[in-house]
């Protein structure tokens, strides 16, 4: 008989400090483990709880996954102070993930912010595997400070690559800093997509969406084309315990993405 | 085997109360006119449940779980409520086995409702106070005995296997039963018209359209948060799936095999925590966006969902409520407030 809330253990092989509040943890699964770009885990601290986290990692590698996790609650501070070669839980994936097939032939503008670079990494590493299938990969990136950049070896390889355009962006500069400041929506003004042809992927804190989506919208892309990472409290993953509810879904099962127009006519959704 | 046995009211002008025990047991079996307290779902997905030991196989413990429940004195409104619970633990993206399996091993055996209490209001949902589908056996009292409508195979079943106990009903005996069904039905109509509650068909349209209206702050000024109308309700199914450490045990995430549990516990929705993430954000941060919550997952989650509102009018969480809070009157203010064309 299936238990559908046993997560399977993991050995904490390795953890990477990304900033100061953001941490890089190396899952070895003891148990074959797969998942598509876009779907999370819940990820269990045992006797203390478990949390959901969206794989950073390529979901092509399938002996490791990597969880970029940013110090903020219980858990995650528990995370940030332990040491490798522990045991933790995996149960997933759950939900739906990027709908890959629907960005063929598409300019693809990811725009990320702070953590939220961690999903969307990701996705670009499943969009790097399969370049010839799209036709540009643009990327806007905002953090709070440069010492908040999540990846910092990762961004400057990407630009580099061919059919891809990353624009990174901080909300406070400073004395090392000589890139853009300002909010990530002032990197969007110029983006160069084919608003025909294109399709925008956002991830980051729920006020980032919030304005990131209208600035979207006022550039003319359209609600079905706007693929937003909603979040709020879970607990099981599977659509049963109820926590996740927004509007006529759960986030869990039907999203964590969805199209800005499958919520629009929802109450509150960036609360 | 679980049967209702009564609860002496604690004063004369207060409703006897029926609570599920072991039958056979000491307590006088009874039949129940009307709902138990306990809601049915207690006996698929407990108040608390170990789920699971850290990093053990799930213990082949077949004996326990293949454990065969009998309940009396399940009502139609129960049956129609554990729809939603059906709903949520037999559909969707995976199935709970657990639950399934405890669904699979119970055998039910309802009965028509011969009385009810002020907050029962099943009638105004459209469930009828005796079942048509969704049991194993129903009971309708009459005369001296019951008349026994089978409802399942398992049903069938067990008349087969306890046939001294049964013989074949008469056509007069069930016309007779059918006369006792309409006029009870009668009886529980003249209860609720006075109370002019709001149609099945209209409750969606209520609670998105008075989504900002001041019901929500007025009715939840005497809320308590005890969470009671949640944890009571048939169809409420909110849980929260938590680890304990064993004291044994070394640190969080060491190696000793099994020394932590999962489980699962029943959650409310109107507990200050419940939308909480990690950080601290909450979307349900004001007691009134909670509230609202829960009429939003009744009577628009549900329609959508399940094409129906997740209400059976049993009427346990107005009866349970320190704070006297009414499902009734918390849908006529909003109806009262929406738009008077409505």
């Amino acid at each position: 008989m299936k238990n559908i809330y046993r997560p399977i253990e993991a050995t904490l092989e390795d953890v990477i400090t990304e900033t100061p509040t953001i941490k890089t943890f190396v899952l070895r699964p003891k148990e074959p483990f797969e998942f598509k770009t876009g779907q999370f885990i819940e990820l269990t601290l045992p006797g203390v709880g478990e949390a959901p986290f969206t794989p950073s990692s390529d979901p092509n590698i399938k002996a490791k996954i990597d969880v970029t996790i940013m110090n903020v609650g219980k858990i995650t501070s528990l995370l940030h102070n332990s040491s490798t070669n522990i045991s933790l839980g995996i149960r997933g994936p759950y939900g739906k993930g990027y709908p890959l097939e629907s960005f063929f032939g598409k300019d693809i503008l990811i725009v990320g912010g702070g953590v939220g670079l961690a999903p969307l990494r990701s996705l670009l590493l499943s969009l790097f595997a399969q370049i010839d299938r799209y036709n540009k990969i643009v990327l806007r990136y905002g953090a709070r400070t440069s010492s908040d950049i999540v990846f910092k070896d990762a961004l400057p390889e990407w630009a580099k690559k061919d059919k891809v355009d990353v624009v990174t962006t901080v909300d406070l500069g400073d004395a090392s800093w000589r890139g853009n400041v300002g909010l990530v929506t002032t990197i969007l003004k110029d983006v160069p997509v084919d608003l025909k042809k294109a399709v925008a992927i956002v991830c980051g804190p729920p006020i980032m969406m919030k304005f990131v989506t209208l600035k979207l919208l006022d550039l003319g892309f359209q609600p079905p084309d706007i693929y937003l990472s909603m979040e709020k409290s879970m607990s099981c993953g599977l659509g049963k315990c109820g926590h996740c509810r927004i509007g006529k879904y759960y986030i869990c099962k039907d999203g964590p993405v969805f199209t800005y127009e499958q919520l629009r006519d929802i109450y509150d959704i960036w609360d | 085997m679980f049967a209702p046995a009564a609860k002496e009211p604690l004063g004369a002008a207060l409703e006897a109360d029926y609570c599920f025990v072991r039958a056979l047991g000491d307590a006088p079996l009874v039949y129940n006119p009307y709902r138990t307290v306990e809601p049915l779902k207690s006996f698929f997905t407990p108040a608390q449940e170990k789920l699971l030991d850290y990093f053990l196989p799930d213990k082949d413990s077949n004996a326990k779980q293949a454990e065969k429940n009998v309940i009396f004195g399940v009502k139609s409104c129960d049956i129609t409520g554990h729809k939603v619970q059906d709903y949520v633990f037999l559909e969707g993206v995976e199935v709970d086995s657990q639950y399934r399996l405890r669904r699979e091993n119970t055998l039910i055996i309802s009965s028509d409702c011969t009385g009810f209490k002020e907050v029962c209001h099943c009638l105004a949902w459209d469930i009828l106070p005796h079942p048509a589908v969704g049991f194993d056996i129903n009971l309708s009292p009459l005369n001296d005995g019951y008349l026994a409508e089978v409802g399942s195979a398992a049903g069938e079943d067990f008349v087969q296997k306890y046939d001294e106990y049964f013989s074949r009903a008469k056509e007069p005996q069930i016309n007779a039963r059918n006369k006792k069904r309409e006029n009870f039905i009668e009886q529980l109509r003249k209860h609720l018209l006075p109370q002019n509650l709001v149609r099945k068909d209209s409750v969606q349209k209520l609670v998105k359209e008075g989504y900002n209206l001041n019901t929500w702050q007025e009715f939840m000024l005497t809320c308590v948060e005890c969470g009671g109308c949640n944890l009571i309700c048939d169809t409420c199914h909110c849980f929260l799936l938590a680890d304990r450490a064993m004291p044994s045990s070394q640190k969080p995430g060491g190696k000793e095999n099994g020394a932590h549990e999962k489980l699962r516990l029943w959650d409310s929705c109107l507990y200050a925590n419940y939308a909480r993430v990690a950080g601290g954000a909450n979307p349900l941060k004001m007691r009134a966006q909670r509230l609202r919550n829960r009429f939003m997952k009744k009577f628009d989650f549900f329609v959508d969902n399940l094409g129906v509102p997740a209400c059976c009018g049993c009427g346990r969480c107005i009866e349970v409520c320190p704070g006297k809070i009414d499902i009734r009157e918390v849908l006529k203010d909003l109806a009262k407030k929406s738009s008077p064309h409505k």
